[in-house]
């Protein structure tokens, strides 16, 4: 059990390329944090300074308090699962999982006893003498997390370990890795480029763009107020639709004129974006948040006037993307009963109280209060 | 293999097609004086009265066994494979890991490193009969500045052998590197660094990760010397025919000789024929670690 603490870490290619910049983070002792964003991001990275597989060209890098930046990895007492598990490929699964153990001179007895209950709790005691390329991917991903485990360290770190998996066992294994952390209570990093597995998994998600951190914070809490336009689009399928719009202030209060459909800004938010007042914005509405009914959007729904374009039949939930008369794609996250065609003009409704407003220029979000 | 349908009987028939003009210059160059020679070594044939008059059966072949010369140049052939092959081993496997670590100037190294392999074992031969001279040699100049030598490089029978020995891992311990580095920059680099993070240092990586990971590749190369080692012949021929006395005497030389100087020649095709089967031997479980890879 360790906490970790980065304090402005940054790494420098030799090539002169930054690829991770100025990261400042703490993690707490038993937190299962979620490193997200796209790929080359720098996340993979931050997570490899953290293993001491990647020297750290400035900045300390702290493991329970002690600076650990010149520590050989073999000293950090950390474990890594690596998206392709890097099983050693001449050693049966025994053996693989066995050499941490031996490397620390651990008893043979001991060595025994934790291989046996690992194997059992991961359903590859039947494997054990099997080599890896005899193993399915699922099996070698469940033996490289059995070699991380047995080796009891002080935190996990997951490089895009479920990545090499079909969707059905990536779903399995999701859940199997939020079970073992809840009970190791063990921290662990996951690195993902997967939101799906970045919303579930996480306590915090700490999403990274170009080498630097872009917000940290528990899943919800990112999804309802995304630190920016990169964030909102990249958090979610459909992502955020996000629109230019103008906030002009009239006698009734603000109000947003966007392609194709104007709406009032609810009174509370009044005081939070009036500075804005007169400037252009970047609308953002979520999918979901868009109904076809007006009750169904709630009490503070706007209409708004799209043409239908594309109707997809989800099965639980039907995606529509559409376009308003001012050219304004929305995508539209609404019922399996929905009766959109192709082609057909309707009416969307949207609830002003799940607006959100971000600066044009800085394309960072326009802080306001939550109306619940 | 049975052909099964008539679209694969007509690749097999388009596949012998396509073999013949291959397979029929093989027999021709390679099969055939084989052949004649293995049935030379059943006659008494000699260059003085060449003719196939008197069959003496294994008799060529009992007498090569009971001829003190070719078991001694057996003998010495094998110390030579022996000495030159792990010695090469040793330095071309040091080489190729300092080497594959190597990120700066890896080219220029491997260029200077493939010189030597790339000229013929004549010149090879007669550079270094030159750079050893006794008296003119530049070796035995260079060891006087140190107030050394000289040494008599190959006309003494105690160093001689180690001085063609020397040569022969100058010349070749390039293949060696390359074979091994080329095995080497082969290798996946994730369990290495699943090694560290498992807390293993250097050596134990090495020990426990490249050398069972690099032991087809080992195999091979270390087979693919032997073979080539045993019929040097090359080297010798220019350097030291065989001496002083019989201290160099290779089996391919020796055999060389009794076919041509002595002008025994039923008698040396069943010497070739033996060290054939040796070498055969020697392919046939090459062939099959090559298979393993």
């Amino acid at each position: 059990m360790a906490s970790i603490e980065l304090r402005s870490v940054s790494k420098i290619y030799d090539s002169g390329a930054p690829a991770v910049r100025n990261i400042n983070l703490d993690i707490a002792d038993g937190e299962f944090m979620i490193f997200l964003g796209p790929s080359g991001c720098g996340k993979s990275t931050t997570l490899r300074m953290i293993a001491g597989l990647e020297t750290i060209s400035s900045g300390d890098l702290l493991i329970d308090g002690v600076r650990v930046n010149d520590v050989d990895p073999a000293r950090r007492d950390i474990a890594i699962v690596f998206q392709n598990y890097a099983l050693y490929p001449h050693m049966s699964v025994r053996q693989n999982m066995a050499f941490g153990l031996k490397l620390r001179a651990l008893p043979a007895r001991e060595i025994d006893r934790r291989i046996g209950e690992i194997a059992e709790m991961l359903d590859v005691a039947h494997l054990l003498d099997r080599r890896p390329s005899q193993l399915s991917g699922g099996q070698r991903q469940r033996v490289a997390l059995g070699r991380a485990l047995v080796r009891e360290p002080r935190a996990f770190l997951l490089d895009e370990p479920l990545s090499n998996l079909d969707a059905k066992l990536r779903a399995v294994m999701r859940t199997e890795l939020i079970k073992l952390h809840r009970r190791l209570r063990t921290t662990m990093i996951h690195v993902t480029h997967d939101q799906v597995e970045a919303m579930t998994m996480g306590q915090r998600i700490c999403i990274m763009r170009e080498g630097e951190i872009v917000q940290v914070g528990a899943p919800l809490d990112v999804y309802r107020d995304p630190a920016d336009t990169f964030v909102a689009s990249f958090l979610a399928t459909p992502p955020m639709n996000l629109l230019t719009a103008r906030l002009d202030a009239t006698p009734d209060g603000l109000r947003l004129r966007a392609p194709g459909f104007e709406i009032a800004v609810p009174e509370p938010f009044g005081s939070a974006y009036a500075s804005h007042a007169g400037r252009d914005v970047i609308l953002g509405l979520r999918p979901e948040d868009l109904h076809e009914q007006a009750a169904a959007a709630g009490p503070l729904a706007q209409p708004i006037s799209v043409a239908i374009e594309t109707v997809e039949a989800l099965g639980p939930e039907t995606i529509l993307t559409t376009k308003t008369s001012g050219g304004g794609d929305l995508s539209a996250r609404v019922s399996e009963r929905s009766e959109a065609r192709i082609g057909q003009a309707r009416t969307l409704y949207f609830d002003t109280r799940h607006l959100h407003l971000f600066d044009a220029q800085t394309t960072k979000l326009l802080p306001r209060i939550h109306i619940h | 293999m049975a052909a099964r349908n008539a679209i694969q009987r007509e690749d097999r028939r388009f596949g012998w097609m396509l073999m013949t003009p291959g397979l029929g210059l093989l027999a021709v160059v390679i099969g055939f004086p084989i052949l004649w020679a293995l049935y030379t070594s059943l006659f008494d044939y000699t260059l003085i009265m060449p003719g196939y008059e008197n069959f003496v059966g294994a008799g060529n072949y009992v007498r090569a066994f009971g001829d003190g010369e070719f078991i001694h140049a057996a003998k010495v052939t094998l110390f030579f494979v022996l000495a030159v092959v792990l010695i090469e081993f040793a330095i071309g496997f040091l080489v190729a890991l300092m080497l594959n670590d190597t990120e700066r100037g890896k080219n220029i190294y491997y260029l200077i490193l493939l010189c030597p392999l790339l000229m013929n074992p004549v010149v090879v031969g007669l550079i270094w009969r030159m750079f050893l001279h006794p008296t003119l040699g530049i070796v035995n100049y260079l060891l006087s500045l140190v107030h050394l030598g000289p040494v008599n490089w190959l006309g003494d029978a105690g160093i001689a052998f180690w001085t063609v020995v020397m040569v022969d891992i100058w010349h070749q311990v390039s293949f060696m590197i390359v074979l091994l580095l080329a095995g080497l920059s082969a290798l996946p680099k994730e369990p290495y660094e699943a090694a560290r993070v498992d807390g293993a240092s250097a050596l134990q990586s090495f020990w426990h990760i490249t050398l069972p990971l690099m032991r087809p590749v080992i195999v091979v190369t270390l087979l693919i010397r032997v073979i080539f080692a045993i019929k040097t012949y090359d080297i010798i021929y220019i350097m030291t025919r065989g001496g002083p006395g019989i201290a160099t005497d290779l089996v391919s030389y020796f055999i060389y000789r009794r076919a041509f100087v002595s002008l025994d020649l039923g008698e040396a095709c069943a010497m070739a024929g033996i060290l054939l089967i040796v070498v055969i031997a020697i392919t046939a479980y090459l062939h099959r670690s090559m298979r393993a890879l």
